[in-house]
């Protein structure tokens, strides 16, 4: 069932960023023509397409954000949610399957914007040149680091990736609280994020900092020796990750409790 | 005698204010069921519990003797008075949507439907008139199998000549095995098809009946013993 979310998901989310990108790179492409003409001729029209290009960068990381806010708030907490919050599924599914589609266009359009920074900027042998350089690049890095530099890469990958599931189910907590007011929902959303927020970081400053003291006493970083201190830091790597991953977890038990037992449709 | 819906000194508050109050209910199967009331007097509340819209405040609502959950929204077939349909998918979209994820829902019975109502299916949702939405969200309803149907005022947005044809839809739906509950104050309308009738007022049942008895005993249309009850 949760793979037949995400299949509606997808196709309720695909006919909004799918001319979004194609407008971007098509931009891209015109951009990359109007900035090689001679400038005094051209200086107009390669100032214009560049506005455009840039405004639709924007407008694309906005509806990334947007998407996410009104796909939960609409879709299951409006009128919509008569019909999707009667399926025959569990309302956690609900809650993974647009988090899940959520993180999918948070990472699409990164990589959407980059490509389209690479159509405008990348010269005639760049590859090459990348490809040539590269290679020494990791032999350098791996000297540096030895062979830790795949588990970092990974670290990298996971934190990231709970960062991103982190501040979208605090977002998905706030508009189901918001929700539990019978007026001005979207004042009490925002409300309630900034208490979230606030709660979130009092819990960080009076339980896991002074925890992490005791944990990692002495800590001081010496980005000479590294190596040395290699335990001490996947020590406190480990501990960041388990501590935004429990707030995650909060957030996320929060939203699937609202939604299961306290919830107010209009 | 099987009881499909049963509750149980079921409660719900919004705050302070009960919007039903230690309510006893038994619905058996193989009936259609009018679940009639004033506005305001808690028929909506009751049809959103066994939905699992709302969580009791005490008591319990029990459908097949199980609280409403993934395993009683399988043997539902619920109509909200309001329209839940999203703005863009295709009628043949929406269909594709409901036989996903009901395993109950059969589709030519769907398509054959909306070819009596003269809806195409390639019609975006969006382009729809309230009344046409009201008239495929009701085909949805009806072409699942489901053991019980909880219609909240089904009727009220459509013509006259749409109401018939859905009349004669939940009536030839109608089995041994499932139980129609319509929630109205339409009464008149649906007078000739309900086996059974449920008064409620501020949250409280008034008065459970067969409509046979009520003409048998009292000599009167279910309308004119509606209007005797709650008369203001």
């Amino acid at each position: 069932m949760l793979s037949k979310l995400l299949k509606y998901e997808i196709k309720a989310t695909r006919r909004i960023f799918g001319p979004i990108y194609l407008a971007l790179l098509i931009f891209a492409i015109v951009n990359r023509f109007t900035l090689n003409f001679s400038p005094e001729q051209w200086q107009m029209s390669a100032v214009l397409s560049m506005v455009v290009y840039i405004s639709i960068m924007v407008g694309m990381f906005v509806m990334t954000l947007i998407v996410m806010i009104q796909r939960f708030y609409k879709n299951l907490l409006s009128a919509e949610g008569y019909l999707m919050l009667t399926l025959p599924i569990k309302s956690w599914k609900h809650i993974v399957s647009k988090l899940l589609v959520s993180m999918l266009w948070i990472i699409a359009s990164s990589l959407v914007a980059m490509l389209s920074i690479l159509i405008i900027a990348l010269q005639k042998g760049d590859i090459a040149a990348l490809i040539r350089e590269s290679g020494p690049f990791f032999q350098q890095v791996y000297a540096y680091v030895g062979s830790w530099i795949y588990l970092w890469s990974i670290e990298a990958v996971i934190g990231f990736l709970l960062c991103i599931a982190s501040g979208i189910l605090i977002v998905y907590a706030s508009i189901a609280v918001g929700h539990l007011f019978n007026n001005h929902r979207i004042f009490a959303s925002f409300g309630a994020f900034v208490l979230l927020n606030t709660l979130s970081q009092i819990l960080i400053v009076i339980v896991f900092v002074p925890l992490g003291n005791t944990c990692f006493p002495n800590f001081s970083f010496n980005p000479v020796d590294l190596m040395a201190m290699h335990c001490v830091i996947q020590g406190a790597i480990a501990y960041l990750m388990v501590i935004t991953g429990l707030l995650a977890a909060a957030y996320f038990a929060l939203t699937n409790y609202i939604l299961t037992k306290r919830l107010n449709l209009e | 005698m099987s009881i499909i819906l049963e509750c149980n000194n079921l409660t719900k508050k919004f705050g302070n204010k009960a919007a039903l109050s230690s309510l006893h209910l038994q619905l058996e199967r193989g009936r259609i069921v009018g679940l009639l009331g004033p506005n305001g007097s808690g028929k909506t509340t009751l049809i959103k519990l066994a939905n699992q819209l709302l969580t009791p405040t005490a008591g319990d609502i029990l459908i097949t003797g199980k609280k409403p959950g993934v395993e009683t929204k399988k043997i539902v077939s619920y109509l909200p008075e309001r329209t839940y349909l999203n703005d863009w998918m295709r009628v043949q979209q929406i269909i594709e949507f409901f036989s996903d994820f009901y395993v109950d829902f059969n589709k030519e019975k769907a398509y054959e439907m909306l070819r009596s109502l003269n809806i195409n299916p390639d019609d975006r949702l969006k382009t729809m008139s309230k009344g046409t939405k009201e008239k495929v969200q009701l085909i949805l309803v009806m072409s699942r199998e489901a053991q019980l149907y909880l219609l909240d005022e089904p009727i009220g947005g459509v013509d006259p000549a749409a109401r018939d044809y859905i009349l004669k839809t939940i009536l030839s739906n109608y089995n041994e095995n499932a139980t129609v509950l319509i929630s109205t104050h339409l009464i008149s309308d649906i007078e000739n098809i309900l086996d059974y009738v449920v008064f409620i007022n501020q949250g409280q049942i008034v008065l459970t009946s067969s409509v046979d008895d009520i003409r048998k005993e009292k000599g009167k249309s279910v309308d004119a013993l509606f209007r005797e009850v709650f008369k203001c």
